[in-house]
Formats: C-alpha cells, structure tokens, sequence
C-alpha cells in the first residue's frame, strides 16, 4: 500500500511529456473506438434487418454470420485478421487513409484492428437490435401494413424508431465494451496507449524528456483510471439522453437493462 | 482440404491441451467471479450506506477497467513491485474479479425484481439481515437472473482468450494455435480449428443456459 501511493511513484506522471506521452495513445484508443462505433451500428442494423428478413436464405445466411461472429472471442477474430488478411487489403487502406489520421493510424494493421472490432461488435449489435425490434408488439407492423405502408416505410417511421429506442442501455453498455476493447489491437502492435505505457516502464522513454523509469503498476492503474473515467461519462451521457428522450417522447424506456437481457429477450419473442 | 485434416492430425495434442487450459481456465474464474459477485452484490444492497458505497466503487472500478490492463497490473505490475505473483494466480484472478463486477450488477438487478416485499416479510419473521439474503432472496434472484449469468459465462469464454496472447502466456488455445502457426504457416487452417475449439465451448455454454433456464429459470 505505502508502496502504491508513494509519492515518489507518481513522479513520472508530472516529469518531462511523460503525461501528454500516455494521452496521446489514448487519444488513439478513442480514434479507433470512434471508427468502430460509426461502423459497427451501420453493419449491426443491416446484419439485425437482414436476419429478420422474409428472404429466407438471406436471414440464414445473417443468422449464421452473426452467430459465428458473436460466439468468438474478439482477439482471436484480431490476431487472425492480422496474420491472414491479403497485402493488397492492408494496401489499400494504406494508400487510403486519410492523411490529418494521426501516425500510429497509417499503418494496414490498424485495418485489421479495427475491422475485427467491426466484425465482432456487429455481429452483437446485430443481436441487440434484433432483439429491440422483435420484442415490439406484432400489431404495430400489422397495423402500420393495414395503413398503407410498404415494408421500408413501416421499418423507417414505425418499427426502428421504437425497436432501437429501447435498445438505447443495451447498446450502450456495448458501445463501452467496444471502447475497453480497444486495448486489444497493442497485441497486434498498434501503438495506443498499452504499448505506450510499457514504453513508459521500460525505461527506455528518454525522448519524452524524463529520465526516471516509471514503475508499470502506477502507470497501468493510471490508465485503467482513463479508461474508468471515458466509460463512466458515456454511461451518463446514455442516462441524460434516455431521461430526455422519455421526456419528449412520454414513453418509458424498455425493461431491457444489460447486453445480456437481449438473449432472453430473443428466446422469448421466438 | 486435405491440408485442413493434416494440421488436425499433426497437431491435436497441442489444440487439445490448449483447449483443456481454457477450460481450466474458465472453470477457475467462474467460481471466483460467483464468489466475489455475489459478495459484492450483498454489499450494495446492504441496509448501510458505506457498504454500498464500497460495493458501487467496487463494480464501477472492475466494469470500465480493461482486461487487459488488469492482467496487466496484476501480473507485471505486481511482479515489478516486488510480489512474485503466479501467472495462472493472476490470469485467473483478473478475469474472475472483471467478471464478478457483472455477476454483482446481474445478481443486484435480481434482488430488485424479486421486490422490497419479501425482505420485510423475512425480516419481520425474525430472520436477521444476512439469513434473509441467504434462504429468502439470493435463491430467488438467482434463478431470475439465470440467463444473465449464462451469457456473462460465455462473454468469460471468450475473454479467457486474453490472457493467453497477454504477457501472462498461459498455454490456452489461442496461444497454442498461434504456437501452431508459427510452425506451420498454416494460418487458415490451424485459425480454423482453433475457432471450432472455441465454438464448441460457447454454443455447449448456450444451450447449456438454454437447458438451466428452462428447468430453473423464474420469469417475472
């Protein structure tokens, strides 16, 4: 414990750029997570309209796509992805990356990182969607059919705006998930700020300007706290927007409180 | 085609052994995350404000903490202070007390649902705070909560895969199969295994839940 809050212990954190040095690979997780967050809901909601498709070798195909993609682990999905996806892709995200990305952005790993977070993020979203659409009363679509509406119209003004609203918590505690998930893509040497914190530590960071070696245990507490802090606001904001939401709308917000309920939902709309 | 039964055949002893460290693994980490969960879970809904309090911080801390910055703090960061942690201590422990902070905030949303009612009826019987939780409400919330755990179960599946490819290096499929490639080269087809090793686990674990909840599960 005397250990722990030695105050010598937390000296690198105020030496040289030590601090900006960490931020600046956090600020990477965020990039990514950003990118995979925009990706992910757009593939979720294609994957969820897919699988409750009346085509039905399009809602089989989803439905096993999905179900393979969610019961992976993601950092399999990762590690795969960057030993085995093709040169030319990693190429052509290379010479397409936008050029105001920071550095550690340029390289084709990153598509590998963040296309396995897509893969995998989806494929669950997909499920909670799904979920937040079937767990709606048929006679909405029956009555939104019986007025009129074509199928994408009842979808547009009918179905999705009630479906995903509930989805709202779920999604969130996902989208989190996502965030902490970001972590993973250091083991493909993406440089984000795991890989910077062990730079920190090795003593090996001299052109941050500090000369002491920061010890790993503090410099790794000091980042979960980042993360602890970035999940904790997207968690409130989720709360804000759904109270306002509620308001403005006059409708409570669904009884669905975990990604996990999504499942029993599923097996129960079945 | 072929190819994909040779990798199997040549090197099955290692898949398996692999895939039987994760069980292992898994088996580890679900008693402590049941444990801890549950204790924690009885902190925050203990009738003291500092209690609850610990139990939140506790569960706030665990929940937006990476994995595998814990794996991280509780294996090198531990080592480098001075305590010869074990890595199979640390791997376990991690995953588990990531975990128990999701079984605290699913057991607490089954106390809920089982209702105030309940516990002042117990009380009021004469059963003193901690028997109540015990014979009256934990059972209850449990069984409510069953498809909650079974997911929290296969989302440990999948996050044991972390720490073997961590600095932990425990000999878990993952890093069996990527043992395996780097002998081979066969990306597709050892990778391919692997996730098969890895399906297995977490559809056994789906319908395994599915099972449980049909014969336990109280719908409310």
């Amino acid at each position: 414990m005397s250990y722990l809050f030695d105050p010598q212990n937390w000296e690198w954190l105020t030496t040289g750029n030590n601090l900006r040095f960490l931020l600046e690979g956090f600020l990477v997780n965020l990039e990514i997570a950003a990118i995979a967050i925009v990706f992910s809901l757009i593939c979720g909601l294609l994957l969820a309209l897919a699988r409750l498709s009346r085509l039905r070798p399009l809602s089989l195909v989803a439905g096993v796509w999905v179900d393979v993609f969610r019961n992976l682990p993601l950092i399999f999905i990762i590690l795969y992805l960057a030993l085995a996806l093709p040169a030319p892709w990693k190429d052509f995200y290379e010479s397409n990356v936008p050029g105001f990305f920071p550095e550690a952005l340029q390289s084709g790993r990153v598509f590998a990182g963040i296309l396995g977070l897509v893969l995998y993020n989806s494929a669950v979203l997909a499920e909670i969607m799904r979920a937040g659409i079937l767990s709606l009363d048929r006679g909405q679509g029956e009555a939104a059919a019986s007025l009129g509406l074509t199928y994408p119209q009842q979808l547009r003004y009918v179905i999705l705006p009630q479906g995903l609203r509930r989805m709202v918590p779920a999604t969130v505690s996902q989208l989190i998930t996502l965030n902490k998930d970001t972590t993973l893509v250091s083991i493909i040497a993406i440089q984000e700020v795991m890989r910077h914190g062990r730079i920190l530590s090795s003593g090996f960071a001299v052109f941050t300007g500090a000369d002491v070696q920061a010890p790993l245990l503090q410099v790794f507490i000091f980042i979960g706290l980042l993360f602890v802090v970035t999940n904790l606001a997207l968690s409130r904001l989720s709360v804000r927007l759904e109270i306002r939401e509620r308001k403005r709308t006059g409708g409570t917000a669904g009884p669905v409180t975990g990604v996990e309920d999504q499942t029993a939902l599923a097996v129960e709309a079945r | 085609m072929s190819e994909l039964w040779e990798v199997l055949s040549e090197h099955f002893p290692e898949l398996s052994s692999g895939f039987w460290v994760t069980v292992r693994i898994v088996a580890i980490s679900f008693v402590i995350a049941m444990a801890v969960g549950t204790a924690v879970a009885s902190l925050r809904i203990a009738p003291l404000k500092p209690l609850n309090w610990i139990g939140g911080v506790y569960v706030e801390l665990f929940r937006n903490t990476p994995l595998l910055v814990l794996l991280f703090i509780s294996f090198a960061g531990l080592r480098r202070a001075g305590v010869p942690i074990d890595a199979w201590v640390a791997g376990t422990a991690s995953l588990g007390l990531y975990t128990a902070a999701y079984v605290a905030e699913a057991l607490r949303s089954g106390v809920f649902a089982v209702g105030r009612g309940q516990i002042d009826a117990s009380l009021s019987l004469g059963l003193d705070y901690p028997r109540t939780m015990r014979y009256v409400i934990l059972p209850q919330a449990f069984r409510t909560v069953i498809p909650h755990l079974g997911s929290l179960t296969i989302a440990m599946i999948k996050n044991s895969a972390i720490i073997g490819v961590s600095l932990l290096a425990l000999p878990d499929l993952l890093h069996q199969a990527r043992l395996v490639n780097s002998r081979t080269f066969a990306t597709n087809e050892t990778f391919f295994w692997a996730a098969v090793g890895y399906l297995i686990l977490t559809l056994l674990a789906t319908f395994a839940v599915r099972r449980l909840e049909a014969r336990y599960a109280i719908h409310r």
